[in-house]
Order: C-alpha cells, then sequence, then structure tokens
C-alpha cells in the first residue's frame, strides 16, 4: 500500500530531493504499523519520529491505511 | 551575594549582604520566597507595597550554558495572583557577572516622575531622571541608553504601556545585539514597573566581581558535559538551531490542539503557511538569520532575526507563541503581519500572547474580521497611542472580553491561555487552572509526555500527576537561570547528572536527585501560600465555563479533569 508522507523539523533533509510542499509517497506493506513505516524510513525512536494522522498521535504497534495522509516530526517539548 | 534595595519614593539605594533566609536561593525562588515573606497578600499591585524584583538565576554568570534567564517577580496586577516571569538576553548574565542576587524596588517616586537605574562596572548602581524618555518605545529608548551608557550595557525596561500600567504590560530587556526584543511578558509585571516610576535598568556587562563557584574544576567538568547533552538532544541541539520555537507548529495543529479562532478548532485551515518550515525558508530566501543567538550564554539558538521584503530587520525572535496568538488564534496566515505585531508589541511593550488572544476576542465578539491583518495592526497601535480602546485591549484578554460582554474568552486568573488547547491536551488544562501564575504554559508543559506517547492527550487519566510533576520541575529550573528550552536536555541521564554535579560544584554541597524537585515543591508552597491569603480558592483553579461545555474540532473534546481531580494537583 501507499501513504503519502510529510516530514517536518528537519526529518525532511534526511531525503534527498524531499520537497515540502508536496511531501513523499511511500510504498509499505499492506497492514503496515507506524513502527513499520518508521523503520522503512529509517528514522530511529532515539531521532523522535512522531507520527500523527487526523488530528491523532499513532502508538508505535498502530496499523496505517492505505492512502493515509502521514505527518512525522520530531519529539517536541515545548515552547 | 548581595541585594540592591532601592527606595523609588526616597531615591536611595543600599547594598545589603543577602540575609540568611534567602541564601542560595536566585530566579523564580528567590522572587516567590521574598514576595510572600514581605508583600502584603492583598496589597493592590500598582500601590506601593508591592515590591518588584529581579533575580537571575543561581547559576546565571557562571560558565554554563544557557543560562540566562532573570526572573522578575511581584504581585501581578493582571491575575491578582503572585507572578514570576522570566526573559532571556543579557542581563542575568550582567547581574550575575557583578554578584548581584537581587534588585529589590520598594515604594513609589511621585506621580509623573521617570527614573533610570543604572550600575555600573563597577557594581555602584544610583538613579537618574528619565523625564526626557517618557512615552518613549522601547526600541528608540535602547538605542539612547546604549548610545549613552556604552554598548557593553544591558538594558531592561518598559514602553508607554508599562507607563500607562496596563496590565499586559510587559517589560523587556536586550538581546546580545542590544534590540529590545526580549520579554518578560506575563503578567503586567510592566504596569508594576511602571507604577514605581522606572522606566528602564541599566547594567554594564563587564563586572568582574561574579560569585565565587566552591569547585572550580569540578564546575568546569559538569559544564562540559551539560554542553555536551544540550549539544547531543534532537529537540535543543538540532529542531531547535533549524526552526526555533515555531518548530512546534507542525506537531501541535498534527494533534488537533492548536486553539484556532479564538480557540473554536484544533486545527488552523493553512497551518503550514504559518509553520516553522515556512518560517525558516523565509527568512532564508531574505537574507535573514534562521538560527540567531538570542541570548547571552546560549548554544542552542533557537532565536531568528525576521527581516522584511527588502532585507530590512522587522523583529527578533519570532517565536511559536506570538505565531499563535497573532496567527492562529486571530486566523492571520502571514509573516509579515505576524511579525510588525511583533515588533509593536515589543515597542510598546507588551505581552504579544495576552495581546494577541484579546484582539481574537475582539474578533470573535465581532468587532472586526478574522484575518483582518490590517485591523489587528491598527488595533495593537491603539495601545501605544494611549486611546480608551488601547487601554482596554492593553489590560489584555479577560478586560477585552468584559468590554464586549463576551462568552468565549479563555483566561484563567486574568491571564490568557497559551498555544495549546486545554481540550485537546487535558494535562496542559490541569496546568492552567492550577498554576499559582495563572494560565502559563511555561509553569508546567505536558507536550513532551504526549509525544513519547507516555500519556493519551485526549483522555483524563494520568493528567493530573504530569502536571503536577511538570510543574514541580519548572518551578526547580526557573530558580537556577536555566532557559526552559535547554532544561529539556535534563530529560536525557547525562544532562541531569552534569547539572546536579554543576550544582553542587556552583554550592559546595552534597545534593541528590531528589533535592532539586524538592526546591521546586518549596517554591510552589510559598506561591500558593501568598495566594490563598489574597483570597484565592479552590474555586480560582477552573477553567472557563466554555471549556468544559463547546467541544473542540477535530476530536470534539470538552475539559474532563473534574474538580476533584484539580484540586488533587497539589497534595504534597
Amino acid at each position: 500500500m501507499k501513504v503519502r508522507v510529510k516530514l517536518f523539523g528537519i526529518l525532511g533533509q534526511r531525503f534527498p530531493g524531499y520537497h515540502h510542499e508536496q511531501g513523499m509517497e511511500v510504498e509499505i506493506p499492506d497492514g503496515a504499523r507506524v513502527k513499520d513505516l518508521l523503520a522503512h524510513l529509517e528514522i530511529l525512536k532515539s531521532f523522535g519520529g512522531v507520527v500523527a494522522v487526523e488530528g491523532k498521535l499513532l502508538a508505535e504497534d498502530a496499523r496505517l491505511e492505505n492512502g493515509a495522509e502521514v505527518n512525522i516530526f520530531q519529539s517536541v517539548f515545548g515552547g | 551575594m548581595k541585594f540592591l534595595k532601592v527606595d523609588m519614593s526616597t531615591k536611595s539605594v543600599n547594598v545589603e549582604d543577602v540575609p540568611q533566609e534567602y541564601m542560595g536561593l536566585g530566579g523564580r525562588g528567590l522572587t516567590s520566597i521574598m514576595i510572600n515573606a514581605e508583600v502584603p497578600a492583598k496589597c493592590d499591585p500598582l500601590g506601593p507595597e508591592n515590591k518588584l524584583i529581579v533575580a537571575p538565576g543561581v547559576l546565571s554568570g557562571t560558565s554554563l550554558v544557557n543560562t540566562s534567564r532573570v526572573s522578575i517577580g511581584a504581585k501581578s496586577p493582571l491575575t491578582g495572583t503572585i507572578k514570576e516571569s522570566n526573559a532571556g538576553g543579557t542581563v542575568a548574565a550582567a547581574l550575575g557577572h557583578l554578584g548581584i542576587t537581587a534588585i529589590i524596588f520598594e515604594n513609589q517616586a511621585p506621580d509623573g516622575e521617570l527614573y533610570i537605574f543604572r550600575i555600573d562596572e563597577n557594581g555602584d548602581a544610583s538613579l537618574i531622571t528619565a523625564q526626557e524618555y517618557k512615552g518613549m518605545g522601547t526600541y528608540a529608548l535602547s538605542e539612547k541608553l546604549l548610545e549613552t551608557y556604552g554598548e557593553k550595557s544591558s538594558v531592561f525596561c518598559i514602553g508607554p504601556a508599562g507607563e500607562q500600567k496596563l496590565t499586559a504590560a510587559s517589560i523587556q530587556t536586550t538581546d546580545v545585539d542590544g534590540r529590545p526584543c526580549r520579554a518578560a511578558g506575563r503578567g503586567g509585571l510592566g504596569a508594576v514597573m511602571g507604577s514605581k516610576g522606572l522606566k528602564a535598568i541599566v547594567v554594564d556587562q563587564r563586572g568582574k566581581s561574579a560569585d565565587a563557584i566552591a569547585d572550580p574544576e569540578a564546575f568546569k567538568e559538569a559544564a562540559k558535559a551539560f554542553a555536551k547533552a544540550v549539544k547531543e538532544h534532537p529537540f535543543t541541539g538540532q529542531m531547535l538551531p533549524a526552526l526555533g520555537t515555531a518548530g512546534m507548529v507542525a506537531p501541535v495543529n498534527s494533534m488537533g490542539a492548536f486553539p484556532t479562532l479564538n480557540a473554536t478548532q484544533g486545527v488552523m485551515e493553512g497551518w503550514e503557511k504559518i509553520s516553522g518550515e515556512a518560517l525558516a525558508k523565509v527568512i532564508q530566501e531574505r537574507g535573514g538569520n534562521p538560527s540567531h543567538m538570542g541570548c547571552a550564554q546560549c548554544i542552542v539558538h533557537c532565536s531568528n532575526e525576521f527581516v522584511d521584503k527588502a532585507g530590512k530587520y522587522v523583529t527578533s525572535s519570532l517565536e511559536y507563541e506570538t505565531i499563535w496568538s497573532m496567527g492562529g488564534m486571530t486566523g492571520i496566515d502571514d509573516f509579515d503581519t505576524i511579525a510588525q505585531l511583533d515588533r509593536l508589541c515589543d515597542d510598546i511593550g507588551v505581552d504579544t500572547m495576552d495581546t494577541g488572544v484579546a484582539v481574537a476576542v475582539a474578533m470573535d465578539a465581532g468587532y472586526k474580521n478574522f484575518g483582518d491583518g490590517e485591523a489587528a495592526i491598527e488595533m495593537v497601535e491603539e495601545i501605544g497611542k494611549g486611546t480608551e480602546f488601547g487601554k482596554i485591549l492593553g489590560n489584555g484578554a479577560a478586560a477585552i472580553g468584559k468590554h464586549f460582554n463576551h462568552k468565549r474568552v479563555p483566561v484563567v486568573k486574568g491571564q490568557a491561555i497559551a498555544a495549546y488547547d486545554p481540550r485537546a491536551m487535558q494535562g496542559n488544562a490541569v496546568t492552567y487552572a492550577t498554576s499559582p501564575m495563572g494560565a502559563d504554559h511555561t509553569a508546567g508543559n505536558v507536550v513532551g509526555e504526549y509525544m513519547s506517547r507516555a500519556l493519551d492527550p485526549l483522555k483524563p487519566e494520568g493528567q493530573v500527576e504530569a502536571s503536577r510533576n511538570t510543574q514541580i520541575a519548572m518551578a526547580s529550573v526557573d530558580c537556577t537561570g536555566l532557559c526552559l528550552l535547554a532544561s529539556f536536555a535534563l530529560t536525557t541521564p547525562e544532562g541531569a547528572e552534569a547539572f546536579l554535579k554543576a550544582m553542587n560544584a556552583k554550592f559546595g554541597t552534597q545534593m541528590g536527585p531528589d533535592d532539586i524537585p524538592a526546591l521546586g515543591i518549596r517554591v510552589l508552597k510559598e506561591e500558593l501560600d501568598f495566594n490563598r491569603r489574597a483570597g484565592f480558592t479552590a474555586a480560582d483553579d477552573r477553567l472557563p465555563q466554555f471549556f468544559y461545555e463547546e467541544a473542540l474540532p477535530p476530536h470534539n473534546k470538552v475539559v474532563l479533569i473534574s474538580d476533584e481531580e484539580m484540586d488533587s494537583t497539589f497534595d504534597f
């Protein structure tokens, strides 16, 4: 399945040619979970990859759906 | 270790050794404990009985990175509670270099008189008449004062709003480039400064009489280790230097927790136009600086210098909270307008947060349309001009809400909320409701718990405990001079250990990890005691009714924390 990923913070810099306005399409196995997507993108937990879909933060084990618009950002603590 | 006590009625300045009961205290710990001990709780915040206390943190002026926060304490004219508001810039380090633990302003100058309090490089201090600066904005004032007293000075000042004693008035202080763009914004302490007849404090940065460090070698080692922890933390070492606090726009909107159009929505339509990513791009394209050093001793560089289309400086730093209050809350999605509003607030000397929320409340009440940037600018300009409407707006969101008899006024104890909707972050509901400071995100922001998925932001379970723990942690950090942002390096074992070692090396103590939160608990207890004696009860620890009744899209949640749970926050 395919999901559209937008990367925030400095995550986009890790992917040459990433265009922030468009995001990027990522192909992952059907039924993939959040942790599978992060592993696919090689975003380590220590780097703070946080995934949100439709206004909700998802747990690592949450399943993603085909066509989902996925925002990934780094952990933030306040501002 | 000395106090400078300034009697504004007799114009006398006394230098005193720090009394035993205040030894070892700094920052918020010192201001709050002293206010509770020495200021009558029921006094008029703008009367002679109130005191204005300026205290650097206990580590300010040392070589430890990011320790340039200065605390200002008083009874707040905005909330009626005890208040500590802190700011960055250079003044905390300058005071630390002079071995000044606090400056305490007492009583008031006669009506119409205005003074500058000047401290030279030897620590000699005097009051100087400042009639020629009456009504001056903080930018022109700072320029004049730096011209007069030398570039190696820190300026700490009020603008026209403080002179008018408006209850959203800020105290502005200069950054490393001498611009008055750092603010102790919250709680109207600029009005207290104005009520004393004090226009500015000017401190020479070249002092060489800092308090001794008990174990300089151990301190140096600890400072090095702490700097490493700050640099290696993804938030303080990567995200903040790249995007600043504006990097919060994406995650908070992605969580549906960005209070929008006067807190009627949790996601701003088109928020990517005002995101941290977009801001860094605009600044870079125009030749500004997206990663600027704003404060002395800073290695995070979360600040930025926003420039206009011609590359001319407009403001520094355009921060998350201001982007929210002047952008998200008002529906303005254009950086140039938001930056202009930020600059205006800094120059007039008003809190960007309370002012932005006040503008949003006025728009929601039908006074102007949401998204009307020109109208927002005109409204804020009225504060500087001292018009009748400007005075109401400059008294903050609560005052403008009363003026329009509007039902939706997002304040607690008279102070506007911050850029985290309490219905989509239930832990921040607890902090807003119970903090002794009124609604204040810096008193205990739970957002980090949600990011780590340790806590579900939409459920009531665990929120009181999370708020309690962060409020204790912040009360401790605010004593030290350490910047809130750099303090997130304390969430790593290496950072926490290095910081504790630095504290022990500074004081020659053997404190353990539990002693730091113990200080925070002590400070909170003093603050709560003051508020209780000022007449506050549990009934004041509540959010406005609409947060319990109006569901916030997209989650369609209301605040779910019961009164009983709120009241258990400070069961310690």
